[in-house]
């Protein structure tokens, strides 16, 4: 009954704006204090905590056993040998990139069918998300297991509708190694992308869509003109969270290609783990995490910056 | 801030003395003397294993468990993850009782001091004489033992006795040199339906140390000379290795899922009986006497010509961690399983090479001769050092794997080897 | 609470004649199906694999279906390490933790974000949604620090703490929104006619704001039953390892041996849960984004 609520609210606030009612403050901070105490309670220990150790390690030497003695800035200044580090620095940028078009492109596709009022819709869209329940560890040792060469199943399926015709190392190349690491993802989160797009479809108001063919718009113009502005919020929220995500992509490349074939598909957080855990050097890695952090921050509030301008303009 | 140099080298000497102090302490005996009472005290003890030795690992603590007033709580990690693991727990002081540890990591952990002294304890076994060498050297550090043998094994060649039949070849008479190795696995390839002559890990550094090293150690040549400070891969001999397995690789005597192989699923093609010959380990042992489908053999590795041979000594050693408050009954399990009887019984039984040389000819090992095989070999047998072996070596991202690729599938195995050794040797000199 | 609400709510004109009709419906649904095919096709495959006896399932090329039957993929991970049942129970009860504390907090904590003013609120929830910045593989050393400093390190409290850490920035971003959805002036009555605050908020919000809550809860539940890296990490004891650990384990068995079957049937026993919780609970889930995550 409540979720209605969106569509009665008054035409003159537009659902989709971030506008806050005109309401005093309330008169007690110390209970709105209370309420988020717990939350304060884990962000301070469970967070904060951690990120200034983080922060001190990225400081020190800190040896596996012994107690670590700070080295003022050589762990920063040691950032650009580590050259794992800057080599996946540009992959992972490449494969944000390649990721994100493709996420968005697909989710448009899948968009259209799970939007459609033909019956079976629903079907579709829960087919489409189902990939998103299961693990990442999981997901990515099934595929890993589908993609050999002998005990898997995706080679066997592609011999058997004749594009190929003995199995191709679907891992074997960088390329192809990128490309399986793409499919998986795509496999596994579109289906969050359809159902957040699909979303903000709804909250689209019909009463445009009608106004725009009553002044005798065309498909494509409903689309640029109605479609798009309004999903603006939810494409934003979109990027975002993708972006990020990619940025900090790190299981799906342990378990499926290590970083290989090659070290070409080592991403950033796959190299900080190596570099704390393979050659155990805790102070570099720490370091390499703080840059992360401070470059990602910047990026988001940048991202944020200017989709919320873009939204103001409206 | 005043100039960091002079301060920061005080504070390592300081930190340095400060852990050499902790391991004498801890190493000394002091408080955990094992000579007074009994160790058997009913304490609770715990272990950690890497996935590799899961099950070899568990027989031998559930049959401590049962027959002791101790118990010893196994924890089994996946191989990917155990040095996360044992990094982390070093970092905060919360390693377990016992650690296992592979051979090539070892001299690592005894550098960093994760092991409590145990040279009076070895030296004090009355077969001491006789407990692998090659794994007591590896967990020598500075003149002190840290740990004993836990899991021993030993890289050898398999080879299928009806695939050499249905080849032409006599089942009997495995190859003893590179020309035949090749010979034979073109013959066998050649019986089609997916069947192929080799098996190559391509993507594998573990798998290539464990199997290429011995070829070279038979020609005379040692990779790591001087104590792990030097590497050797630039040379004739190495040429002839990748050599082979490069044309084994163009004339598609191998597997098309080799070049991607990183170890987990090595062995598979061989025990599915559609390879004829595989360098391996002892490990898959078990495995082989258990399988109905194909006739197997054994011979060892071998130098390119044929004129000698040899083998990698692998597997794990246990040593007892420095946060370990349990030392005498850690040292309890450590020695029961060195004992004749858990050797046998418990090891051997199951296919898997004893810790000690004078129980190789024990009556399992001794009753099949492909393991007695083996376990002769171990005489010949090498396992190499040196501090970042791991990261080095093992390392998927490692310079040593991208060795291998280049040498095999690379254009250019000449400068495939030049560039990886000048990478290895890098490595080398920045941990010493 | 139907996902009717997904269905457009403006009238589509159609073109053509009923014949042009029905070979668009047509080509709809051979497209959309192959694509649902291919989306469930590596799930239905783990799972006939699984049933599989152990040496079809490990045979190579695989077979298409199944030539036996046999639940012994299944009776072997019984055996398999400390057996499949621990790691299900501790699976279980780390899940339970991690939804408890992630909807207590973010609901408490959303309400009050959404409600009140006070000193460092923006601060606050800026800093709880940089959780999402952070690679998590890089603070869990310093967490492993910090826990067993507190000694909290090996519990499965701890590790459950620490996933509702990980649950918080869409948590909070959620409740938040959602209780800002609910009109004020319902709450405002409450407050007048003598509810205390959290009374206001349990009986007047709550309901409104349910969707979101159970979205909130089943998106921590999908965390703390897929998560890998941190039970890895934090617990110490293998009895305490949760499932994603044991597939981890499974693959890199006994010397590189690998059990495909059984590989399988773990990730079947995995995902199972995963997908009978989401699909009973989709209703909710959905009008929980259309009532919380979307406003804005």
């Amino acid at each position: 009954m409540s979720t209605t609520a969106p569509a009665e609210a008054p035409v003159r606030t537009p659902p989709l704006t971030r506008r806050r009612a005109h309401r005093p403050a309330t008169r007690r901070p110390l209970t709105g204090l209370l309420f988020v105490a717990p939350t304060a309670v884990v962000v301070a220990g469970l967070f904060l905590a951690p990120l200034g150790i983080l922060v001190y390690m990225s400081f020190t030497d800190w040896p596996l056993l012994g107690s670590p003695t700070p080295n003022g800035l050589d762990n920063y200044r040691q950032l650009g040998d580590d050259d794992q580090f800057t080599g996946a620095i540009t992959f992972t940028l490449l494969y944000t990139a390649i990721t994100t078009v493709v996420l968005f492109a697909v989710a448009f596709v899948l968009v259209a069918i799970s939007n459609s009022p033909r019956r079976g819709a629903r079907f579709y869209r829960t087919a489409y998300f189902l990939p998103y329940v299961v693990g990442t560890a999981a997901a990515s040792s099934m595929w890993w297991v589908d993609s050999h060469d002998e005990l898997g199943v995706f080679n066997r399926l592609l011999q058997a509708v004749g594009l190929i015709d003995r199995p191709i190392g679907l891992l074997a190349t960088p390329g192809k190694a990128l490309g399986t690491v793409i499919a998986l993802v795509v496999w596994k989160f579109i289906g969050f992308q359809v159902i957040v797009l699909l979303v903000g479809l709804q909250s689209i108001p019909g009463e445009y869509y009608e106004a725009a063919m009553v002044d005798g718009a065309s498909v494509w113009q409903r689309l640029r003109y109605v479609t798009f502005p309004g999903l603006k919020p939810t494409l934003a929220l979109l990027t975002v969270l993708s972006v990020t995500g990619s940025l900090l992509a790190f299981d799906q490349f342990f378990v499926l290609t290590h970083g290989g074939p090659d070290n070409s598909t080592v991403t950033v957080v796959l190299a900080l783990y190596n570099k704390a855990f393979q050659s155990y050097r805790l102070g570099n890695a720490a370091a390499e995490a703080v840059v992360l952090l401070v470059a990602l921050i910047i990026l988001n509030v940048v991202q944020l910056r200017l989709l919320r301008s873009r939204d103001r303009e409206e | 801030m005043a100039p960091g140099l002079p301060r920061h080298r005080a504070a390592s000497a300081l930190a340095a003395v400060t852990v050499a102090l902790a391991m004498t302490a801890c190493g000394g005996g002091s408080d955990n003397s094992s000579g007074s009472g009994n160790p058997d005290d009913g304490s609770q003890l715990t272990m950690w294993v890497r996935s590799a030795t899961d099950q070899f690992s568990q027989r031998l603590v559930d049959e401590y468990n049962a027959s002791h007033k101790n118990h010893i709580s196994l924890t089994i990690i996946p191989n990917d993850n155990y040095l996360t693991k044992v990094g982390a727990a070093a970092g905060s002081h919360t390693l377990p009782d016992i650690l296992a540890s592979d051979v090539v990591y070892t001299p690592n952990y005894t550098k960093q001091g994760l092991f409590q002294d145990l040279t009076e304890e070895i030296k004090s076994l009355p077969f001491y004489s006789s407990i692998a060498k090659s794994h007591l050297d590896v967990a020598t550090y500075q003149g002190k033992i840290y740990a004993v043998p836990h899991k021993l094994d030993s890289s050898v060649l398999f080879y299928n006795k009806d695939l050499f039949r249905k080849a032409g070849l006599d089942p009997e008479k495995p190859p003893k040199n590179f020309a035949e190795i090749l010979d034979y696995a073109r013959k066998i390839t050649a019986l089609g339906n997916g069947i192929t002559g080799f098996d190559i890990a391509g993507s594998c550094g573990g798998c290539g140390v464990y199997t290429l090293f011995p070829y070279a150690w038979a020609a005379g040549v040692e990779p790591l000379p001087d104590n792990g400070t030097k590497v050797n891969i630039n040379n004739d001999t190495f040429k002839q290795i990748f050599g082979l397995y490069r044309q084994l690789t163009e004339e598609k005597l191998v597997a098309s899922s080799d070049k991607t192989q990183d170890g987990s699923t090595w062995p598979n093609n061989f025990l599915a009986g559609k390879v004829g010959m595989l360098a391996l380990g002892s490990p898959i042992v078990g495995a082989l006497q258990q399988q109905k489908i194909f006739e197997w053999g054994v011979t060892p590795l071998m130098a390119p010509d044929g004129s000698d041979t040899a083998t990698f000594i692998g597997g794990d050693v246990a040593g007892i961690s420095v946060s370990s408050k349990h030392k005498a009954q850690a040292w309890d399990f450590l020695k029961w399983t060195l004992e004749e009887n858990q050797q046998v019984e418990i090891i051997a039984k199951n296919g898997d090479l004893p810790g000690r040389t004078d129980l190789s000819g024990n009556k399992y090992t001794a009753a099949d001769p492909r393991t007695k095989l083996i376990a002769d070999g171990l005489a010949k047998g090498h396992t190499p050092f040196a501090l970042p072996f791991g990261d080095l070596f093992n390392n998927p991202n490692g310079p040593w794997v991208e060795t291998i690729r280049g040498a095999i599938y690379g254009p250019d195995l000449d400068k495939a080897l030049a560039e990886g050794q000048e990478k290895i040797q890098k490595g080398l000199d920045a941990a010493s | 609470m139907s996902s009717s609400t997904l269905a457009p709510r403006r009238t589509v004109r159609r073109h053509g004649g009923p014949l042009q009709r029905a070979t668009r419906t047509a080509a709809y649904h051979v497209f959309s199906a192959a694509v649902a095919i291919a989306f469930l096709f590596p799930l239905v495959w783990a799972a006939l694999n699984s049933v599989k006896d152990r040496d079809e399932a490990n045979r190579q090329p695989p077979t298409w279906f199944p030539h036996s039957f046999s639940l012994e993929n299944y009776r072997n991970l019984q055996s398999f390490d400390q057996g499949i049942g621990v790691y299900l129970r501790n699976s279980i009860v780390v899940s339970a933790l991690t939804v408890v504390g992630s909807v207590v907090v973010c609901v408490l904590g959303g309400y009050g974000f959404a409600r009140f003013r006070f000193p460092g609120k923006n601060a606050l929830f800026g800093t709880t949604l940089a959780i999402l910045m952070v690679p998590y593989a890089t603070i869990l050393l310093p967490l492993y620090i910090l826990l067993s400093k507190i000694g909290m390190l090996n519990t499965l409290i701890g590790l459950a703490l620490v996933l509702v850490m990980f649950q918080l920035p869409f948590g909070i971003f959620m409740m938040r929104n959602s209780f800002e959805s609910v009109p004020r002036e319902l709450e405002e009555a409450a407050l007048v006619d003598g509810c205390t605050d959290f009374g206001a908020m349990w009986r007047i919000s709550a309901r409104i704001v349910a969707p979101g809550v159970v979205t909130v809860a089943l998106f921590s539940f999908l965390i703390a039953w897929n998560e890998f890296l941190a039970p890895l990490f934090i617990l110490n004891d293998g009895r305490k390892y949760t499932l994603p650990v044991m597939l981890v384990n499974i693959r890199y068995a006994s010397f590189n041996i690998l059990d495909v079957g059984a590989l399988q049937a773990g990730v079947v026993v995995a995902m199972v849960p995963c997908l009978v919780v989401y699909l009973a609970l989709q209703r909710f889930y959905v009008s929980g984004l259309v009532a919380g995550a979307l406003r804005g």
